[in-house]
């Protein structure tokens, strides 16, 4: 299979990545900008692109903008916040049927670019600020967002745990921001704020799909611009701090499986030469249906019905997760613990870094037929300051040694257990 | 080996039906890395009462479709993700209402896979111990399911919309029971129902079909079947009108989750008429309530919806019905709004103009969704268990009338077959 690799320059301060490629019956063109993760502008950021997405001056409200995206064959419009390590990112995303597809003589790629423009630089604006009313609604959905973080129990887990594990860093935070902080925003100052952001963070934009890579150049310089002043530098994450000794947090709730997180310190960061054999010591771990967690938590010991390992790879974290009877805490801790042993002490079979191996080059290897996949594991690259390809990585695989793994397994560190168990029950 | 071409579509299609009775089609996909393949049986949890000719009439415990799709996965030699680990895949399997389905993707060792998916599945190794060991994590499954609350508000629908047709049974069944499953009712299960004969194979991705298709045949021919058993299945006559008009569940929720639904009327489909009834649905549900639709704008101004909000329809040969809604903070309110507006709506018919725009929409979306292997294959199966053919969408897609989108409206949305389903917080 040929390595499918973007090219990348640098356009008016926006930094341009794009894949040619013929396969796919749509092209996507995907924004990011990213920012700081940090108290003073996560809610903000978090708001941002759900107001943008609410109207613009030529498509004022949701019916207008469905209309057209309707005429555009269902184009797909579409915002997200995430984040990755301590810088939080906004994502604009349209994705466009390739023309070769419609009778009708329609340049379905230009507007795409058009119409991502116009919600991008030419917001609905009431006096200093967006529309008021947009604003209000969106921070009344924002609250219930975070609030509704509670629905999905895994996720709560998570974060509850990335909130005591990381209390003292910025790492803590929701990408979605931080309830108590909404009510203040106003619309003036979120337009203030949305200034600075388009103006002055770093914009990526990616475009994957059957183009001519002039042609997108010169879309981008019509309908996308930058300010000319000074642009900001979005400092790197920190991955290095020591792990606590062991800190254990126990919440009750009224849930019929206790949820079982436990976060784990790598100090290791995407960028790094050791990623790799972390990689495969997660994935022996605990990364697929043949790792040491799923074959013992699950298959021999049937406590869970899930059980796995997690990397975050810009902040070194790597987690634990599994959902099991409250009454099985300790035998689930137990068992988890034997495993991290037999990861330090070398207890690893030839068999299962051969699977392994396998099953991560399959991963990387799937990516390549997937637009959004390609787009996602450049962007890790592109925070994290090392741009690696997947033919690099799949290479790169191959060659970790079982000693290598053991080295990473010696430096990870058990920060925090963070287990929710269902109410009333003895321990 | 039949082949088809769509050449509006650009996708090919191979054929064959084998002397053992199973069904293999291939779509090549050249330009793509992977190749996923699902090996699927008719046979899901509603078919829970069945009588094999000449043997006694059975009715089997609650989720024992899905109880045997886990324990398929364990041979005599081991568990089967062990295998296919070996060789880069990643396998898995689903119990829906109507089918039970195996899979794979994977980037090499294509043969090899699927010789293994083939033969995992036609292989089945039931021990009293492998069964009883299963009940812990399907139980823990279950629990899992009990803690989400978007699955409960969507059984806590199909509960109240259903008298008794078993498709308001939870596919996993229950943790009582699921203790009622020993060994032996699994396999009656399976010889019922896992014979070739009542099977279908597809492959998409990077593969030469004639290649393909001898590696199957070579496998099949070397295996004997006894004759496909002539198994008829008991469903219950379900009377009209809903089981309850309201399902209330409480969980610990953020925001409470409602959503409201209709029993489709039409009764027994397939084939032409089935193809004709998904496609006005989709367009029906898509102008009634997607984001910009009168409905959604209504809700929206008025804070009562989230992103979340939308409207589907699930239509199999024996049963249809629709769910709406979504996270709101006033169920009560939400459901009076929108019975208002589909009581105004259905009066007014809907509107031309919208009509086209939501048809060339829905043609976009669906070449879009041709980007996805695992979309391919699974709709595929599932279009082919109901008689019709997933390529013929288009067709019928551009051949659909208003008048028939609003004779649909007039069949589905009837408040006689309509009822609520609520999951809010306790107090």
């Amino acid at each position: 299979m040929k390595d499918l690799t973007f090219h990348s320059q640098l356009i008016e301060g926006i930094q341009v990545h794009m894949l040619p490629v013929e396969k796919f019956k749509t092209n996507l063109i995907s924004v990011h900008i990213h920012l700081p993760l940090q108290e003073e502008t996560v809610t903000l950021a978090s708001l941002l692109p759900h107001v943008i997405r609410k109207g613009s001056q030529r498509y004022p409200d949701m019916t207008a903008i469905q209309r057209h995206l309707n005429e555009l064959y269902g184009a797909e419009f579409y915002v997200e916040v995430s984040k990755k390590g301590e810088k939080q990112y906004i994502v604009f995303q349209m994705e466009i049927l390739n023309e070769q597809f419609i009778s009708e003589e329609k340049l379905l790629l230009e507007e795409g670019f058009a119409f991502l423009g116009e919600m991008m630089y030419s917001p609905l604006l009431e006096g200093e600020g967006f529309a008021q009313g947009y604003v209000e609604l969106e921070k009344e959905s924002l609250r219930k967002k975070i609030e509704g973080l509670i629905d999905d129990k895994m996720r709560y887990a998570n974060q509850r745990l990335t909130e005591e594990m990381c209390k003292e860093e910025p790492y803590r935070l929701l990408a979605q921001g931080i309830k108590e902080r909404i009510p203040e925003i106003t619309a003036e100052q979120l337009y203030g704020f949305y200034q600075e952001v388009i103006q002055s963070y770093p914009m990526d934009v990616y475009v994957v799909g059957n183009f001519a890579e002039e042609k997108v150049l010169n879309l981008i310089d019509n309908y996308f611009s930058r300010g000319k002043g000074e642009k900001q530098t979005v400092p790197p994450t920190d991955y290095g701090r020591k792990g606590r000794e062991e800190n254990l947090i126990t919440e009750e709730m009224d849930v019929s499986q206790g949820k079982l997180n436990i976060g784990l310190r790598t100090h290791i960061n995407f960028a790094e030469e050791e990623y790799l054999p972390l990689m495969m010591y997660n994935g022996v771990l605990g990364g697929f249906p043949h790792s040491k967690l799923f074959t013992n938590v699950r298959e021999k010991a049937s406590l869970a019905y899930y059980a796995v390992s997690r990397l975050e790879s810009s902040k070194g974290l790597m987690m634990i997760m599994s959902g099991i009877e409250s009454d099985n805490f300790d035998k689930a801790v137990q068992i988890i613990k034997e495993q991290l042993k037999m990861m330090v002490d070398g207890e690893i079979s030839d068999l299962e870094i051969q699977q392994t191996k396998a099953a991560l080059g399959n991963q990387f290897q799937e990516s390549f037929d997937s637009a959004r996949g390609l787009i996602d594991f450049n962007y890790l690259g592109q925070l994290n300051g090392n741009v690696r390809s997947l033919t690099e990585m799949i290479q790169g695989l191959e060659d970790v040694t079982k000693e290598e793994m053991m080295d990473v397994g010696k430096k990870i560190e058990l920060d925090t257990i963070y287990f929710l168990r269902g109410k009333g029950e003895e321990k | 080996m039949k082949k088809e071409e769509f050449t509006q579509l650009n996708e090919t299609v191979y054929h064959e039906k084998l002397e053992n009775g199973l069904e293999v089609y291939i779509v090549p996909k050249p330009t793509y890395s992977k190749t996923y393949a699902t090996f699927t049986t008719r046979y899901g949890s509603i078919d829970n009462e069945f009588q094999i000719q000449g043997q006694d009439q059975v009715k089997v415990p609650d989720g024992i479709a899905h109880f045997l799709e886990h324990k398929m996965f364990e041979e005599e030699e081991g568990d089967v993700f062990m295998k296919f680990a070996s060789h880069g895949a990643s396998a898995n399997a689903f119990t829906s209402f109507d089918r039970t389905a195996y899979l794979f993707s994977s980037t090499r060792d294509i043969d090899t896979n699927l010789e293994t998916l083939i033969d995992f599945v036609q292989n089945p190794y039931f021990t009293h111990e492998n069964v009883e060991k299963e009940k812990g994590i399907i139980g823990q499954e279950i629990r899992m399911y009990e803690d989400d609350p978007d699955w409960r508000v969507y059984f806590g629908l199909i509960e109240s919309l259903y008298h008794q047709f078993p498709v308001r049974i939870d596919i996993a069944g229950t943790v009582e029971s699921i203790q009622k499953i020993d060994k032996d009712i699994l396999y009656r299960c399976y010889e019922t129902f896992y014979h070739p004969g009542n099977m279908l194979l597809f492959i998409v991705g990077n593969v030469e079909p004639e290649k393909t298709m001898e590696l199957i045949r070579q496998n099949q021919g070397k295996k004997t079947f006894k004759e496909l058993p002539k198994v008829e299945r008991f469903y219950p006559q379900e009377p009209e009108g809903v089981g309850k008009e309201k399902s209330v569940i409480y969980l610990p929720v953020g925001i409470p989750k409602c959503f409201m639904g209709f029993k489709d009327q039409t009764g027994f489909v397939q084939g032409d008429l089935w193809l004709k009834r998904e496609v006005e649905m989709e367009i029906l549900m898509d102008i009634l309530f997607s984001p910009g639709s009168a409905i959604y704008q209504k809700l929206y101004e008025r804070g009562l919806i989230n992103d979340g909000f939308g409207g589907d329809f699930t239509g199999e040969e024996y049963y249809g019905f629709s769910i709406i809604g979504g996270g709101t903070k006033d169920p009560d309110q939400m459901v009076s709004l929108i019975t208002d507006e589909l009581k105004t709506q259905g009066s007014q018919g809907i509107d031309e103009e919208l009509f086209a725009l939501s048809k060339r929409k829905k043609i976009g979306e669906f070449l879009r969704s041709l980007n996805s292997l695992e979309y391919i294959a699974n709709s595929y199966t599932r279009f082919r268990f109901a008689d019709t053919d997933l390529f013929k969408t288009l067709d019928v897609l551009e051949k659909v009338t208003l008048q028939d989108v609003n004779q649909r409206f007039k069949d589905h949305f009837n408040f006689q077959s309509f009822a609520v389903s609520v999951v809010t917080s306790k107090e």
